[in-house]
């Protein structure tokens, strides 16, 4: 059912005259932040649209943090970790290995088209794959363009509840 | 410099309005603000709310820029401090340590990297200027709820254990003995000395590795701080750094010192089996000593091979052998741990190469035990007949594999990465063989020469001088070894030669050595005792490979040797002595200091329902039964997060990310000041 949604939905893409994608990217500090920051020491240019937070280790990517940023209004999320066998934590990749599936699945059941969520591994060696990274989804969220998460929530039926206050502090 | 206080109506944002922010936004000497017009983006960030100052520095990591930020707190009573400069990576530390000294807590501050991940890579100065805006919003959102935190401080205990006695543990052990550390080595086999004690000579300097081995045999064993045990491995570990509580299981060795002729014990023996020290090229008995010279001078019973028959007993009049000695188990109380535990010299698969097919098809290590003149055959190369006229040498076996070309081993990979160290040693080793026997021709199957270190060129030079013949092969078509059809020679070697278009070379082979490469000794069991991380080609991985290349991610425990990967003896000695510093700094700093980023359990929000226990990496949730709820052991906890993630009440967080800290970051990137 998915499917169908995502063609209907990509096909108009509205876009508002000069609307950029805003994306967030999750990222680890041991690996995919450090192969973020090769990619700025290698001089490699890449859009601006992508926004980093950088948290431990992939492992602390809740996904309520993806649905949150969705929520909030970003038009697409990445999620970047150590390579399976170079966590910093041993295996708190593992862990991001087996939620980003269950988050794919979720985001597919809301009809968010796949383009929107990206998740790759990326050392701290890979600036490159991470340049690269950012401007292929940039490009890929451009295509399906704005995600408008209230409004089409509000279509399906389905509130977006998702409240900073009911975190606490 | 633009400076700007300001309490203006921001967008709605949650969370402390009575703090008392201030940004520093850096121009790294036009490295940032070329880019990004820092002008606009300090006026902008301080009209947010909470910003009591926001103004920009040419160099905010400077003295003078450190001075300015202890300056400014005091005299504006600033309470969160945001940098926005270079990665933290860098300068993180520098800052967190500025506001110790302006009195501040350190972890009330907020790192925002506007170089390495803006400036140095948006092109468009108006887009690069909105990213570091909303960057460093975020920030300012993040720090009103940060919290100080104490940096955790554990005491050490000064004593170091390091595991594995070979070249790389036996250095480590000398170097923290000598900066006066107590130390237990602990060797698993029955002597010291690892796999240096197999080898000839060394490379670069052509000295015998026996030589230098009993030097430092001698220096460790003699040393007053220093306690040999061999026979021994890890049975468990309780603990963490500074305070880890190994359990030592010492196998018997059978023989003690009041042995005396123990030829005669030796000869005693009816029972013979394969001499793993010559990689099968001899035999000896179930009492041995591994070789001349070795360490502990006493013999030792393989339990495999010995029927405990008594003759050895009998033999010396019974004094000194026990058949029936049990293993001990002793407690080991220690503030560091170094893992030198080695490697294993890759073993040829059936047929890889002829290995095993045909007798005159060795490694480079069998090579090795040949070349000893105190080896099997006295320093020959055959054990009888005529030395070999020709012999071929086949690079990268058991290195630089190429999926769906090599054969996968029985862990179910192959070994793609360099072996480092073959290509000097069979260079080494075919030299040797030149000196010996000028008139041997030598032929060399190789993918790369990579004689990478100092004085390890030379070889190459000297070999191609001395006419070894190099025939280059293509990774996807490695060289072929089979009988010689024309029974000119025992074997003939085929390979393609890449440097002459392709040609298919026939090499007509005596004998045929195989340059086998450095594998990862299998240590699983220490792996899980101490929880380390283990990279794809199943060696161990370090934190860092340049910033922290000899320790783990487990707290207190460090790398030495090939236990990390190839090195060869000079790399090794190197690495152990790093190891030995790096250990010796922690154990000298009598408490050691760790970030506080640690998961912590709101009581009245867990429902026990044990969900973190399974996913902690480093077991450090254990679950308080009086109470029904989890407990995180603070020592063992690294800090990643994971448990907070997986709460399915919100009721673990992470200090420093908590969940507020990083939702209060989202919402601010989505909802930025207006530029």
């Amino acid at each position: 059912m998915a499917e169908q949604q995502v063609r209907e939905r990509t096909e108009p893409a509205a876009a508002p005259a000069g609307w950029e994608p805003r994306i967030i990217a999750f990222l680890c500090y041991w690996c995919s932040y450090t192969g973020a920051d090769n990619a700025g020491t290698s001089r490699l240019k890449y859009p601006a649209n992508v926004d980093i937070i950088r948290l431990m280790c992939s492992g602390r990517i809740d996904p309520e943090l993806i649905m949150t940023a969705f929520a909030r209004g970003a038009d697409g999320v990445m999620v970047c970790g150590c390579h399976i066998g170079d966590c910093h934590y041993l295996t708190g990749n593992h862990k991001t290995m087996a939620r980003m599936p269950l988050v794919r699945q979720v985001l597919a059941d809301l009809g968010i088209e796949r383009e929107r969520f990206v998740h790759e591994w990326v050392s701290a060696a890979e600036g490159e794959k991470f340049a690269r990274l950012v401007r292929q989804v940039t490009e890929q969220v451009r295509s399906v363009g704005p995600l408008n998460w209230p409004q089409r929530m509000r279509e399906r039926g389905v509130g977006h509840g998702m409240d900073l206050k009911s975190w606490g502090e | 410099m633009a400076g700007s206080g300001g309490n203006g109506s921001g967008p709605g944002r949650a969370g402390a309005s009575d703090v008392r922010i201030g940004v520093f936004l850096c121009h790294c000497g036009g490295n940032i603000s070329d880019v990004v017009d820092v002008k606009r983006v300090a006026e902008t960030i301080g009209k947010l709310p909470g910003v009591a100052l926001s103004m920009t520095h040419m160099f905010v990591c400077s003295d003078p820029g450190q001075a300015l930020i202890e300056q400014k707190v005091k005299e504006l009573g600033l309470d969160r401090v945001v940098v926005a400069a270079c990665s933290p990576t860098l300068h993180q530390l520098t800052f967190r340590r500025t506001l110790d000294r302006a009195g501040l807590n350190q972890f009330l501050f907020e790192h925002v990297n506007v170089r390495e991940q803006v400036s140095w890579v948006v092109e468009d100065k108006e887009q690069a200027t909105r990213k570091a805006i909303r960057l460093i919003s975020a920030a300012v959102s993040r720090v009103r709820h940060q919290v100080p935190l104490e940096k955790r401080r554990i005491p050490i205990h000064p004593a170091a254990l390091v595991i594995g006695g070979g070249v790389a543990g036996l250095v480590a052990a000398r170097d923290l003995a000598e900066r006066g550390m107590k130390v237990m080595l602990i060797e698993r086999r029955p002597f010291l000395g690892g796999r240096m004690a197999q080898l000839h000579t060394v490379f670069p300097t052509g000295e015998r590795a026996r030589d230098l081995m009993s030097q430092l045999v001698s220096e460790v064993v003699r040393h007053p701080r220093i306690t040999v045990l061999t026979n021994a491995h890890v049975a468990g570990s309780e603990g963490f750094v500074g305070d880890f509580r190994t359990r030592i299981r010492i196998e018997p060795r059978g023989v003690d010192d009041k042995l005396r002729l123990s030829g005669n014990a030796i000869a005693a023996c009816p029972e013979e089996t394969v001499n793993e020290f010559d990689f099968g090229l001899s035999r000896r008995k179930a009492i041995y000593m591994a070789y001349p010279g070795c360490y502990p001078p006493l013999p030792a019973i393989d339990w495999h091979s010995c029927t405990k028959c008594g003759k050895c007993v009998a033999a010396v009049g019974g004094k000194g052998i026990n058949l029936e000695e049990q293993p001990q188990e002793v407690q080991f109380h220690c503030g560091v741990i170094i893992l030198a535990t080695g490697y294993d010299p890759y073993e040829p698969l059936y047929g890889e190469f002829g290995y095993g097919i045909f007798p005159r098809v060795i490694t480079l290590q069998q090579l090795n035990r040949l070349l000893d003149r105190e080896g099997p055959t006295g320093g020959r190369l055959v054990a009888s007949g005529p030395p070999p006229r020709r012999i071929a040498f086949i690079h990268c076996v058991g290195a630089r594999q190429v999926e769906g070309v090599h054969q996968p081993q029985a862990d179910g990979r192959i070994r793609d990465y360099c072996a480092r160290t073959c290509c000097t040693a069979s260079l080494h080793a075919a030299l040797e063989i030149k000196k010996q026997h000028p008139e041997t021709q030598i032929t060399t199957f190789y993918q790369d020469i990579r004689t990478y270190g100092r004085g390890h060129e030379e070889y190459y030079e000297r070999a191609s001088e001395q006419g070894v013949l190099f025939i280059r092969y293509k990774p996807t078509r490695p060289p072929k070894v089979e009988p010689d059809p024309y029974e000119h020679s025992p074997l003939i070697v085929t390979g393609d030669d890449l440097l002459t278009g392709g040609l298919s070379i026939e090499s007509p082979a005596d004998l045929v050595v195989l340059a086998t490469g450095v594998a990862h000794h299998d240590i699983s069991e220490l792996v899980g005792v101490y929880c380390c991380a283990v990279g794809t080609d199943s060696f161990l991985l370090e934190v860092h490979p340049k910033l922290r290349p000899v320790e783990m991610s487990t707290s207190g425990v460090f790398l030495a040797g090939c236990c990390q990967g190839p090195m060869d003896i000079n790399e090794a000695c190197a690495a152990a002595s790093a190891a030995a510093s790096k250990a010796a700094l922690h154990i000298a700093q009598a408490q050691i200091e760790m970030d506080p980023f640690i998961a912590r359990v709101d009581d009245t929000r867990c429902s026990g329902c044990e969900t973190c226990l399974g996913v902690c990496p480093y077991e450090a949730i254990a679950k308080d039964e009086a109470r029904g709820v989890a407990k995180v052991n603070e020592a063992l906890c690294t800090g990643c997060g994971t448990c907070a993630a997986a709460c399915p009440s919100n009721a673990i967080q992470q200090l420093g990310f908590s969940d507020v800290q990083v939702l209060s970051e989202l919402e601010a990137l989505l909802e930025p000041a207006s530029a």
